[in-house]
């Protein structure tokens, strides 16, 4: 264990300036024996920024449970304003403290926005008219004032993460505590929060993984490991060791990539529609096939999808997936990209040309169709629905009718390729977010698909598990298609990528070419390297920090 | 024993014709079905979202201009006389009412005839079961069919069938205007003002609410298993499955609820739902509650004092 650089505690105390939340020799054990927090001792005062980092189950969460009082003392003390909690200052404290979980479902339990948003001014015992300018600031702020009487239901997650959002912030709390703020949301709705943030004047507490989104909103970093705190230190100084990151996962360095910044190669592309086809079409209803050309895997031609309540889906798609391709399917939250992959799939019935080794799909290829093509989604949580996880894994191979000896063989494979080995008698439920990812992998790989499609497969993973992935990720010896806003994964694993805005497929070209394109934020807003400058900056403290280390 | 008024021997000829026909509509009906079902195959799923109870709660007109206290305080007795009326005739103009209601309030008609689709198949059953297993009554006429002598068509028991099956759609139909012109809040506020207690209208609420977040984890979590190549089939292994489906939605329920309470509470909760001053019920709503509530007792008093085709 290290020792805990004090000094936010210190100068706290000689400054004479009185502690938001002082937490001293704070324990906590779940009923089921998880020792979740150790001896926390940290002061936090009022205006203090700060990143709570580390692994997945270091304790984060739980420590900031506390905070608002959801859990309750086990031992040690907590004091809020110098006062220790009782239930009249909890009433209180709880009305100050805005909480922003990580399902944004959670706080969205009225039946409109505008209710759901008034909730909390409204137990603050606000006036009606107040009540009524916050709603609408606060919704209009996170860009949803069209949306102000509309049910969550209705909502996409970006949407419902932004209204989840503007309901804590109409509590104009004095402090604010956020859970993962931006897992799975795209590039642009990112912008928001940060810009939300950044102009938020009193004291924020930020859980994430992501240390470039949280560079420039936080001063202070505070290191979570197996429920001590390690580090409490400045934000820069987090960041410049390397050796301290690694050590608690936290290591993102691994995906230094210099999105954007990489210009050298050639745009001639960058405004062309890359719709290869391998069929020729008499009519709508006949195609043939061009002889030349190497027989895809999957092939979309002309192809269209609408929605049940008419809503459309996808817009005339043209997609080849050939064998051995990584394909990066990227575009802002609702722009298709997951409709898409249920069509390939095969969940979906579209209209179109839907060709599987060069056939047409029909009904009986399309009711086989899992046995190629496998799918890990992006909330492993949903996937996973056995007692175990040798169950979980043997799922779809015992669909197949394999025998048992050929079941036993994959399963062991599909665990021991994604380093869950001995992982067998674990129950799925009961593992960090990153294991669930990997036996969510392993599920689909027992199948031996052809393709494996992976939808945001890096989304809330602590640095340490994305790393992990990769190492699995790139060694699958199979076709893949990602579904990311990652653009390290992307860079990394695929080489080709498709934009999509809106349904359609705007762009289809290689992978250098759209990390060089300047021009997808006219189109589509997504402005994927607004990052690279807190990069540049982060790289720079880290040279320095080498080179202050480094023996002359 | 009660001897009958009038038997008829309904002919053969008439017989086949009424048989023909009835086969005519199923097969017109079974042949449009496919037709619909095969070009939904073509371009769609189907559709197993949860239709919204107050989907049209933004139009305006006579029911959404209503106070929602006012309006189930007079149609819900309204309902009551309308299952009051004993003459099919009467309570086919209750359906016209129910028809004209849904005209003027500004709703669809497809919701309204999707409610009724759903409870035609039981009140059909009706409509053939009744009449043929009613119990005689002196003076009533029975119909005589070829083939089924044993099985007298009593007439009576016909009209007791279509009584029934025209107060169910009349009220059915009435549900609409009800509980669809203004949104579940206020809707469930106006029940609260009738003396509904505060916890059932939370529970309502949030049951409303959460109906949707759980139907899509259930079908996250259905499509998780169709990927991997499930079938329902009528075996032990599809039992298994589905128990286990069934215990992780369990969980992730029991586990949904702890967050939202908690998130609730981390807003201000304190056991009671805020609301601000409720509306005031104006007279031209109370003007509207009593204009219904007669219109309900001039049809129980017609169908009393005049009664065609009485029972």
């Amino acid at each position: 264990m290290h020792q805990i650089n004090s000094r936010y505690r210190e100068d706290a105390e000689q400054d004479g300036h009185e502690s938001l939340f002082a937490l001293d020799r704070l324990s906590f054990t779940y009923p089921d024996g998880k020792e979740a927090l150790r001896e926390i001792s940290l002061s936090i005062r009022r205006g203090d920024h700060i990143a709570l980092v580390g692994k997945n189950g270091s304790g984060k969460s739980t420590l900031v449970r506390h905070l608002n009082g959801l859990l309750p003392l086990q031992s040690g003390s907590l004091h809020y304003q110098g006062k220790t909690l009782d239930p009249t200052l909890l009433a209180d404290m709880r009305l100050n403290i805005g909480i922003l979980f990580q399902d944004p479902d959670n706080h969205l339990f009225c039946n409109t926005l505008y209710e759901d948003v008034a909730f909390g001014p409204m137990n603050k015992g606000l006036a009606r008219e107040e009540v009524d300018q916050l709603v609408k600031r606060c919704l209009a702020d996170v860009g949803l004032s069209h949306l102000i009487y509309k049910p969550a239901h209705h909502l996409s997650y970006g949407q419902k993460k932004r209204a989840a959002f503007a309901a804590i912030l109409a509590m104009q709390p004095e402090v604010l505590i956020l859970d993962e703020p931006t897992a799975n949301l795209d590039p642009k709705q990112e912008l928001i929060f940060k810009e939300l943030l950044r102009a938020f004047q009193g004291t924020l507490i930020i859980i994430d993984h992501d240390l470039l989104f949280l560079y420039d909103l936080c001063d202070r970093a505070v290191v979570l490991a197996d429920g001590h705190i390690h580090h409490d230190y400045s934000f820069q100084e987090l960041v410049s060791q390397q050796n301290a990151l690694r050590e608690h996962g936290l290591d993102f360095t691994f995906r230094f990539t210099c999105c954007g910044n990489d210009h050298s190669h050639p745009q001639t592309s960058s405004h062309q529609h890359h719709h290869h086809h391998t069929h020729e079409h008499g009519g709508r209803d006949s195609h043939t096939l061009i002889a030349d050309e190497k027989t895809p895997i999957l092939e979309l031609q002309h192809f269209n999808y609408c929605y049940p309540d008419k809503t459309t889906g996808i817009i005339d798609a043209n997609l080849i997936v050939k064998r051995g391709e990584t394909i990066a399917l990227v575009g802002e939250n609702g722009a298709g990209k997951s409709t898409l992959a249920a069509c390939l799939l095969g969940l979906h019935h579209g209209e179109g040309f839907f060709l599987f080794h060069g056939e047409q799909l029909n009904q009986d290829m399309r009711r086989n169709l899992w046995k190629q093509v496998g799918m890990v989604f992006q909330n492993s949580a949903d996937q996973l629905f056995c007692p175990s996880c040798w169950e979980e894994v043997a799922f779809g191979p015992q669909q197949m009718g394999l025998s048992k000896k050929e079941v036993e063989m994959r399963v062991a494979e599909a665990l021991n390729n994604v380093r869950l080995s001995g992982y067998e008698k674990r129950v799925p439920l009961n593992m960090s977010g990153g294991e669930r990812k990997r036996l969510a992998i392993a599920a689909a790989l027992s199948m031996q698909p052809e393709v494996l499609i992976l939808d945001e497969p890096t989304a809330s993973l602590d640095p340490q598990s994305q790393e992990l992935l990769l190492g699995i990720l790139n060694n699958l010896n199979m076709t893949r298609i990602l579904i990311t806003h990652d653009m390290f994964f992307i860079r990394e694993l695929s080489n080709r990528t498709l934009v999509m805005h809106q349904g359609r497929i705007i762009r289809d070209y290689p992978t250098s070419t759209f990390l060089a394109d300047d021009h997808l934020q006219d189109i589509n807003g997504l402005d994927y390297t607004y990052k690279s400058h807190c990069l540049d900056q982060i790289m720079d403290l880290q040279y320095h920090n080498g080179r202050k280390h480094t023996p002359v | 024993m009660p001897v009958p008024g009038k038997i008829i021997h309904v002919s053969g000829f008439l017989t086949v014709g009424i048989l023909l026909l009835v086969i005519l509509l199923s097969v017109q009906g079974f042949i449009s079905f496919k037709r619909r079902s095969k070009n939904k195959n073509k371009a769609e799923t189907p559709d197993w979202s949860i239709p919204t109870l107050d989907a049209y709660a933004d139009s305006t007109s006579f029911f959404h201009n209503w106070d929602p206290a006012a309006k189930i305080g007079s149609l819900f007795p309204y309902c009551f006389l309308i299952i009051s009326l004993k003459s099919p005739f009467w309570c086919a103009i209750a359906l016209i009412v129910s028809i004209f209601s849904i005209f003027f309030s500004n709703i669809a008609w497809q919701r309204g005839l999707r409610r009724l689709a759903a409870m035609s198949g039981f009140l059909l059953m009706f409509l053939l079961i009744v009449p043929f297993s009613s119990p005689a009554r002196q003076g009533e006429t029975v119909l005589i069919f070829p083939l089924l002598q044993s099985l007298p068509f009593h007439l009576s028991g016909f009209l007791l069938a279509l009584t029934i099956v025209l107060k169910a759609f009349a009220i059915a139909l009435m549900i609409e205007p009800m509980l669809g012109t203004s949104s579940l809040p206020l809707t469930l506020q106006g029940f609260s003002r009738l003396g509904l207690p505060q916890a059932i209208i939370q529970m309502i609420l949030l049951t409303h609410r959460y109906i949707f977040v759980f139907q899509q984890e259930i079908i996250r979590m259905y499509l998780s298993m169709r990927v991997r190549g499930f079938t329902a089939r009528t075996d032990l292994a599809t039992m298994r499955t589905m128990g286990n489906f069934l215990g992780m939605l369990f969980i992730s329920s029991f586990d949904r609820t702890q967050k939202v309470y908690e998130a609730m509470l981390c807003r201000g909760y304190h056991g009671i739902y805020p609301t601000f001053a409720l509306p005031q019920t104006r007279i031209r709503d109370l003007a509207k509650s009593g204009l219904w509530i007669l219109l309900g007792i001039l049809l129980l008093v017609l169908d009393r004092v005049v009664p065609v085709l009485p029972l």
